[in-house]
């Protein structure tokens, strides 16, 4: 019953360095499809989708390329009376996507564009008695959305509009036996959710609640041989868990406790030499998502072909510079 | 997208494949479009349950079709007779069923079906639990499963001890399952919780409880408990050793809990009429309440950290009004109230004296070691011998080395300290992508071990040199001390948290790789600090020690600095005091 080690095997052949062209090629496409079967069933998150295509494309220093007027038109068509914003058109308002609508915004310095006083008090209004958020008015709850919630409002500026008190002990609430976070009390510990759960205690100035060093072990130990790194024990490496591990590992001061240059070979090698683009593990399909991740992970990573990115809202510093947010980092 | 493979295909294949998908999307289109329309008219009808079905069994994603569909039952319910509502229900919970087949990790099926069964007029809670029972022998790592395994656990009373039955069975037919070990991290304490300490003389009890989890001591497991829990990992890991499940758990369970919240240390100096306080963890004491008494006159002070980079920090300090404490011949009682959690502690000045602590010392608490009673100790030490034996069969496995390095601190860290750095070194060679991680923590061990030495021999002398130090930590345990000799290690920088040594005078580090001296600041009695051969290159990189009044003696030898152009007066401008400078 020995356990196998689960990991991908990295060919000679795989690419070994980053393809910057391809990718501004391949996000400025992506957008032009839109008649796509595959592209309207991921309507559902098309916010978060232009989000992770605008911000690559910044960090790739491409933005002019994107359609700006256009992009700020459709956020402003999706932002409801209640305040929140919707993936898309006819879609219902979520934290998941009022968060993604916020960054794009900054990124553009076009806040602006919606009424922020409402983005605020749609945010407020989820914070349930305990401190967690709901992500919408159908009530889950989720530490993920703990995070959108306080990120939404330090780009906004208005952490002071919720409970963050409440809102710090049910986060704190979630820790585990591995120092690591879940979705709700009780859950499982999960790169993702850990990311947001660091990030969270970062933009609220808590970090110090940590057990980093326990956390810093567990989030080390995701790293396998082929250099990637998976989000839970005996999990593949993926290039989003790379994202979120190495991100989580920057936070509290660890980001030395894996190995820097297998990792960057893995990243590398989840490129697409054809179509450009990341895919999550060598061979399979791209997607913008994973396109991000690849970019910002080798952002953290030192790549100096890219602008530096921000651990914590997965931003360029350069904007955050610019709105004057600057996230806690555990030294 | 995830774990879609890239296949390549010919020109025909693509084309077939391109008018398939042409296809589906308009019949896709259309079904969508009509649910937008139809729910725009607010209509709640079997139509509309049936376009959204249709949707929502290739995309379970779509969060808005979900609601649209709560919004047609809720709508049911209030027209409808409560069988009726319960038969709707229940056909509601088949089609999510038939979502989780083929899409087992969708959020949106599983907080639908959650929001179901909590409107069900008669629940049927043991389904649910058999649901979960299904789900997890597919795929017993499916933590959306596993968080509505919790939900349906908490809604119907499941007693805790037949959840921990539960992990017994899933661990027994597998041990390489965390989601089961972790979930018996959170079932353990709430069946077998471990006896608070009890409060030490100067403390009261703490009023609030801390937030509940398992780093705190409302989380521990009673001892009795934690020795069969030793055994059930010892079978998993000599199963399957190199299974990382189980020695995280076991980590865990060597681990100690939080420590109670309270003042550790009072430290007061005539001289600079200042007292310090070390708190048992980082806090912000501008906000915590904090009081000082003096002569049984409270004290308006202004604390602050020793580091602006600091909101928060075990380590705070104050001025006293000038005057108040100067006299050498008055005695002076102080005593420092942490209002919030109804704890202090006291402090004399006699006469004569310069200066004076209180403090509960790493030794008297055993902060670095097990927290398990003297007549149990055995038992690690025959956890030991069994984890050793295993090591011999397997001599390059990490997991066993590393859990041989814990369970010899957990022991007797000073006894062990030969052999722990031995295993160290192999543990860096067998796992070399972790080599910085186990660097780190070796730095750990052997600070901690050299407070202990000094504490045993009850001296202000910190001497750590030729240890490969990659790291400094525990520096908060270190506020008495007068000299440093972290000389001949591998250290990059003195962090902020450096400036926590408030009595320091003497810092000796020599032959490092240090860049950066940010936490060389505002160290009121630092006179000599020797720096040669590290990688100082700027004159910012000396910049925190213009901050030290009595810095008098200052060795850059061998630093990239000295060979820069006017280095010796701009040096003198920046830093008057120091009289003795060698470059
Ligand atoms: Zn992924």
């Amino acid at each position: 019953m020995g356990t196998q080690l689960k990991d991908v095997i990295i060919k000679p052949d795989a690419p070994s360095t980053l393809l910057l062209d391809k990718h501004a090629d391949y996000i400025a496409a992506y957008g032009s499809k839109k008649d796509d079967y595959e592209y309207t069933l991921s309507e559902y998150l098309r916010m978060s989708g232009i989000y992770w295509g605008l911000t690559v494309m910044d960090l790739m220093d491409q933005l002019p390329r994107m359609n700006q007027q256009e992009i700020t038109d459709f956020i402003k068509a999706c932002q409801h009376e209640c305040g929140g914003i919707s993936a898309s058109i006819g879609h219902d308002p979520h934290l998941l996507y009022t968060l993604s609508a916020v960054q794009i915004l900054c990124l553009y310095e076009s806040l602006d564009a919606i009424d922020v006083d409402k983005v605020v008090e749609y945010v407020k209004g989820l914070q349930q008695e305990d401190g967690s958020f709901a992500g919408d008015k159908w009530g889950e709850i989720d530490t993920r959305f703990s995070f959108c919630a306080v990120a939404t409002l330090a780009l906004l500026g208005k952490m002071d509009m919720i409970n963050v008190d409440k809102a710090v002990e049910f986060v704190l609430s979630c820790m585990n036996f591995d120092g690591g976070f879940g979705c709700r009390p009780g859950s499982e510990s999960h790169a993702g959710q850990i990311y947001c759960c660091t990030g969270f205690l970062s933009l609220t100035g808590q970090l110090h609640q940590l057990n980093a060093d326990l956390l810093g072990w567990w989030l080390c130990e995701r790293q396998l041989p082929s250099g990637g790194l998976n989000g839970r024990p005996e999990k593949l490496p993926d290039v989003c868990y790379s994202w979120w591990v190495l991100a989580s590992l920057k936070i509290i001061g660890r980001i030395h406790w894996i190995d820097k240059a297998k990792l960057r070979m893995f990243i590398l090698a989840c490129q697409d030499e054809e179509t450009g683009g990341f895919a999550d593990r060598p061979g399979d399909m791209v997607d913008p998502f994973h396109t991000l991740f690849g970019v910002a992970g080798l952002s953290l990573l030192g790549d100096e072909r890219v602008k530096a990115v921000n651990p914590v809202l997965c931003m360029p510093e350069d904007v955050l510079q610019r709105i004057g947010l600057q996230p806690d980092l555990l030294s | 997208m995830h774990g879609r493979v890239k296949v390549k295909s010919s020109a025909q294949q693509e084309e077939e494949k391109r008018k398939e998908r042409e296809k589906k999307l308009k019949i896709y289109v259309a079904a969508r479009d009509a649910c937008f329309s139809k729910r725009k008219e607010g209509v709640w009808d079997d139509e509309a349950l049936q376009l959204t079905q249709q949707l929502l069994s290739s995309n379970p994603d779509f969060a808005t079709l979900w609601n649209y569909r709560r919004e047609i039952l809720m709508h049911l319910e209030t027209v409808k007779d409560e069988d009726e509502v319960q038969k709707i229900y229940e056909t509601e919970l088949s089609f999510t069923e038939s979502c989780l087949k083929m899409n087992p990790k969708s959020y949106g099926s599983w907080h639908h079906r959650g929001w179901v069964s909590a409107r069900l007029p008669r629940p049927d809670w043991a389904r649910e639990l058999s649901l979960c029972d299904r789900c997890l022998s597919l795929d017993d790592r499916n933590f959306h499963c596993w968080d509505y395994r919790r939900m349906v656990v908490k809604m119907s009373g499941v007693p805790v001890d037949q959840e921990l039955a539960f992990t017994d069975r899933l661990i027994g037919s597998n041990f390489s399952n965390y989601s089961s070990w972790h979930y018996r991290s959170t079932l353990l304490p709430l069946l077998h919780p471990g006896s608070p300490e009890p409060p030490s003389p100067c403390c009261e009890p703490p009023q609030s409880s801390p937030p509940p989890s398992p780093q705190t001591h409302s989380h521990r497991v009673c001892e009795e408990q934690l020795l069969k829990e030793y055994e059930l990992v010892q079978n998993a890991f000599f199963t399957d050793p190199n299974d990382q499940s189980a020695w995280f758990y076991y980590r865990w369970l060597l681990g100690r809990a939080e420590r109670e919240e309270m003042i550790s240390c009072v430290y007061v100096s005539r001289d600079e009429e200042r007292v310090a306080v070390v708190f048992s963890r980082p806090v912000n004491a501008q906000s915590v309440g904090l009081l000082l008494v003096l002569d049984g006159q409270p004290q308006r002070v202004e604390w602050r950290s020793v580091h602006p980079r600091f909101k928060h920090s075990p380590v705070w300090i104050c001025d006293l009004p000038p005057g108040t404490i100067n006299d050498i011949s008055n005695e002076h009682n102080l005593t420092v109230h942490w209002t919030e959690k109804h704890t202090h502690r006291d402090c004399a000045l006699y006469t004569g004296r310069n200066e004076s602590w209180c403090r509960d010392t790493a030794t008297d608490q055993e902060l670095f070691r097990s927290e398990l009673s003297v007549e149990k100790t055995s038992v690690l030490q025959s956890e030991l011998q069994s984890v050793k034996q295993l090591q011999e069969l397997e001599p390059l496995n990490k997991w066993c080395l590393l859990t041989i390095i814990l369970l010899m601190r957990a022991l007797d860290p000073l006894g062990y300290e030969k052999e722990t750095l031995a295993h160290f070194q192999t543990l860096k060679e067998v796992d070399s992508v972790r080599a910085a991680y186990y660097s780190d923590l070796c730095s750990k061990f052997m600070i901690e071990n050299t407070i202990l030495k000094m504490e045993y021999a009850e001296v202000r002398v910190f001497s750590i040199s030729d240890k490969n130090l990659t790291t400094l930590c525990h520096l908060d345990q270190l506020l008495l001390v007068t000299h440093i000799n972290l000389s001949s290690n591998q250290l990059q920088r003195l962090p902020p948290q450096f400036a926590m040594l408030q009595c320091l005078e003497v810092l000796e580090a020599d032959n490092n790789s240090i860049e950066n001296l940010e936490g060389v600041y505002h160290l009121p009695r630092l006179e000599e600090v020797l720096l040669k051969n590290n990688k100082i290159s700027t004159l910012a990189d000396l910049q925190p020690l213009a901050s030290c009044p009595k810095l008098k003696r200052l060795d850059l030898r061998g630093n990239p600095i000295t060979q820069t152009t006017n280095v010796e007066s701009e040096l003198a401008e920046l830093l008057p005091s120091v009289t003795d400078l060698l470059l």
